[in-house]
Order: structure tokens, then C-alpha cells, then sequence
């Protein structure tokens, strides 16, 4: 496969959440401050009709360039990407995006695991991972792969989580995930994503 | 959830293709990759297993092919897509005395149908014969039978509301054993046959091609076959419809086509 452009460096920030994270991701965009000097990819679960298109939602938070991904295109450093409703967003190798139309995950298309699994076996660096609110187990796995292979995973404390299973599940199938639990949510983010 | 690697996911594709003659090579790998791992968590196997299992050859390495490479539609899938389709396109193929559509990767027929539908209320149908093709055989006798789950039939009938659709779906079908069953005089202007997209050449030319969420599945030098493949078989300003992630870049034939609508992917061949 033809890698896509010259990205030798890139490294990707993911963020999966479900009902309740739609703020936390609001919150994250305006947080984000341009160059970054990696790939932000949201996967947020949404309805196949929504008609919501995200980077049109949150134009004016930031000024660091936001799209729903076509299939092929090539993962860039200092954007920020969406997963497009009604198909599973994939990381490939050859660091450039795939859509996949297959099984929903936990009800769920676009998935977290979807798009955290691929990304953990890219072969592509993964800065961090973030699982936030939600209420089924989608996330967890594609969690676990993430810190497996040696990359760090902070999820959302669930008793400040507005639907805490997402981020229960991930504790259960994985324990030593990094819970966001000292000072306040965003501030933690924000060194993250420093 | 078992998960693979792609070295894994390179072994098995060898190893299908020594037992079934099946290439998988020309296949994306990202969603290979998870059907395959997939496969291996719903029949509880690691991959060993998978090995020593479709040893056996036969049914069980077919019943494999089948899960991967498997696609699911629904009738009037993005319902903004054929009202696009009614307004844009028929209206455009209105003078022509005879049509051809092709559905390619025409799955379980759900596309085939929904068009011809859409035809028969712009009073097509009888001038307009559909070619519906599909890689497998058991999706293409299941396309034949036109019998869909009435759970699903609720969904399509909320698609074909929002596509635009003049009458109620019902009238399309009628209710046997708790399925809808399509009525026949839909099938009558549909061949479903088998075709290869990755192999087989064209087989006739078309004003219209339908080949929507199926190339995301091909490696990005095999889609570029498939689309010239596409591109030769449609007729000087015949129209190309795409899923909608889906674009020409990367097709080497950008030049070929005008943008009817970029949201929609859909393309008018102009040279």
C-alpha cells in the first residue's frame, strides 16, 4: 500500500464518547490550540440520520481545520477529524482513513472499538486515547488494545461521567487505565493534549 | 474480541487462497482486517484455530469468504441520494427511448428494487432493464427471491417516504409469513446475474451505474481497476453514483466525469 504523503511523524489523539460526551467534545475543540502537532479524531456514537455535521457545529471554537474524513483520504497532523454517522471509521497503515459498512458494534455504527482497534494495530503512534460518557460497552475493548500496546488511555472518572457505563466498562475490561480524577476534567485534558 | 494483526491477517489471506483458490489480495486491509477478527470472536477461535479449521476446505472456507466479503443495503439507502436521483438524473433520462442501469454490488437486491420502484413511478420501468450484480451467489438468490424481513421493511418505508416515493412501499409488496415479499412485476426488468467486479470485464453499456459503498472495500490500486472498469461501461454522459464517503479522488479519472452533486457523489461521464 502507498503510505499517503510525506507524515513520517504522525501521531494520532482518539476521543470516543456516546450520550453526555457531545459537551466534553464541544469543550475539547475550544481547547485546542493551532498547530497541533497531531491528528484529533472524535468518534462520538449518533444516529444514521443525524444531519448534524460536526464541523459545521463547531466552526467557531477553533480555527484548526475540521472535516468528516472521505474513505482514502490521508490522516494529517493539525486537524481534526469526525466519524461520519452510519459507517465504522478505520485507521489504516498506510496512514490514511477507510470506511467500513459492516456490523454495528454494541448497536453502535460509527464505533469506538472500530476506530481505537484499527488505530492500535496501524503501527501509527497514538499520543492518547479518551473515553468519556456513555451507556453501553463500546470503547472498552479497543481501550484495552490501546494500552496493550503501550500507549496511554485516560477515561472519564464514572461517577462524574453523565452515563457512566462506557467508562465502567472500560475500567472492567482494562483496570489500569489512567481515570481522569485530579483537578477538573478539562484541565487534565488539557495536558494531554499539550 | 480477538485481536489481529495484520501479519495474521496476511497469513490467512495465503492460506485461503491455497485451499479455495479466493484471492482476498486485492482487498483494503483496515476493514478486512476487522471482519476477520470479527469472525474469529463471534465463533470463539483464535486464529490457530481459524487455520486448523477451514483445513476442512468446502463449505466451511466458503461459509469464510461469505462472512468477509458479505454486504448489507437497505432499500432507499440515503434517502437524499434518490431524491437527487428523481430530480437530477430521470429528468435527464427522460428523451431516451431505451435505459440500462447497473447496480454493481448489488448485495441482496435492496438497491435493485428500490430503483426500480423509483422508475416505475416516473414511468420508466417498462423502457428500463436493471442489471443487479453480485459477487456471490447466495446473496444474488436471495436478490431473486425479493423477500426482506418485515422489522426491515419498516425502515425502507421510512426511506422511501423521505426519498420522495409517491405511494406507500406496501404497495410494492405483499406480506407472507411475516416477510415482505416484492411483487414480481418489480423483478420483471431486473436480471440479478454474477459478475466480478475485480475480475470480470464490462458486459454492456449503461446510462446509469449504481456502485455505491462497495470500492471501499478494494485496495486503492484495485479500485482504480474497478473504476475504469465503471468508466468503460457507461455511455457518454451516463451517470455515476458513488457511496457518500466516497469520491473520485484517487481514481485516476477525475478529468472524466462532471460533479452533478459533490454531497451525493454523484458524476456525469463527459469524456
Amino acid at each position: 500500500m502507498s503510505n499517503a504523503g510525506d507524515n513520517g511523524s504522525l501521531s494520532l489523539v482518539l476521543v470516543g464518547g456516546s450520550s453526555g460526551s457531545f459537551a466534553i467534545f464541544e469543550e475539547i475543540v475550544r481547547l485546542v490550540r493551532k498547530p497541533l502537532s497531531f491528528a484529533l479524531i472524535f468518534v462520538l456514537h449518533r444516529g444514521k440520520s443525524s444531519t448534524a455535521v460536526l464541523p459545521k457545529l463547531f466552526k467557531n471554537k477553533t480555527d484548526v481545520a475540521m472535516s468528516e474524513p472521505y474513505h482514502l483520504d490521508p490522516i494529517e497532523s493539525n486537524s481534526i477529524y469526525f466519524a461520519y454517522p452510519d459507517y465504522h471509521l478505520l485507521i489504516g497503515p498506510d496512514k490514511r482513513f477507510y470506511y467500513d459498512y459492516s456490523d454495528k458494534d454494541f448497536f453502535s455504527r460509527p464505533s469506538i472499538d472500530a476506530t481505537f482497534l484499527s488505530a492500535a494495530v496501524s503501527g501509527i503512534p497514538v499520543k492518547a486515547a479518551m473515553l468519556f460518557s456513555g451507556s453501553s460497552a463500546d470503547g472498552a475493548f479497543g481501550m484495552k488494545a490501546l494500552a496493550e500496546k503501550g500507549f496511554p488511555t485516560y477515561v472519564q472518572n464514572p461517577a462524574e461521567a453523565e452515563s457512566p457505563r462506557m467508562p465502567e466498562q472500560a475500567l472492567l475490561t482494562y483496570e489500569k487505565h489512567q481515570v481522569m480524577v485530579d483537578g477538573g476534567l478539562f484541565s487534565i485534558i488539557n495536558q494531554i493534549l499539550q | 474480541m480477538e485481536l489481529m494483526e495484520y501479519d495474521d491477517l496476511e497469513a490467512l489471506i495465503v492460506r485461503i487462497r491455497e485451499i479455495s483458490g479466493f484471492d482476498f489480495s486485492g482487498y483494503a486491509r483496515p476493514s478486512l482486517l476487522r471482519r476477520a477478527s470479527r469472525y474469529l470472536t463471534t465463533h470463539k477461535m483464535d486464529l490457530p484455530q481459524l487455520l486448523l479449521h477451514i483445513e476442512q476446505g468446502g463449505s466451511v472456507v466458503y461459509g469464510l469468504i461469505q462472512e468477509l466479503t458479505v454486504n448489507y443495503s437497505e432499500m432507499f439507502r440515503d434517502p437524499d441520494f434518490f431524491r437527487k436521483v428523481k430530480s437530477e438524473v430521470f429528468t435527464y433520462l427522460e428523451s431516451y427511448p431505451t435505459l440500462r442501469f447497473w447496480v454493481a454490488g448489488c448485495a441482496s437486491g435492496e438497491e435493485a428494487y428500490s430503483l426500480a420502484i423509483f422508475l416505475k413511478e416516473a414511468g420508466f420501468l417498462g423502457r428500463s432493464l436493471v442489471y443487479a450484480t453480485d459477487l456471490s451467489n447466495k446473496a444474488l438468490t436471495a436478490a431473486r427471491e425479493g423477500v426482506f424481513t418485515l422489522g426491515n421493511a419498516r425502515t425502507f418505508s421510512e426511506n422511501y417516504l423521505a426519498a420522495g416515493g409517491m405511494q406507500s412501499l406496501s404497495d410494492y409488496y405483499h406480506v407472507a409469513y411475516n416477510k415482505a415479499v416484492m411483487l414480481p412485476e418489480l423483478r420483471r426488468n431486473i436480471v440479478f446475474s454474477m459478475h466480478d467486479l475485480t475480475g470480470d470485464g464490462a458486459f454492456n453499456e449503461f446510462q446509469f451505474i449504481s456502485c455505491r459503498n462497495v470500492m471501499i472495500y478494494f485496495t486503492l490500486e484495485l479500485r482504480q481497476k474497478v473504476f475504469r472498469l465503471l468508466y468503460n461501461s457507461l455511455s457518454m454522459l451516463g451517470f455515476l453514483c458513488l457511496g457518500k464517503r466516497e469520491t473520485l479522488r484517487y481514481s485516476g479519472l477525475e478529468d472524466h466525469f462532471k460533479v452533478i452533486d459533490s454531497t451525493l457523489n454523484i458524476y456525469q461521464k463527459i469524456k
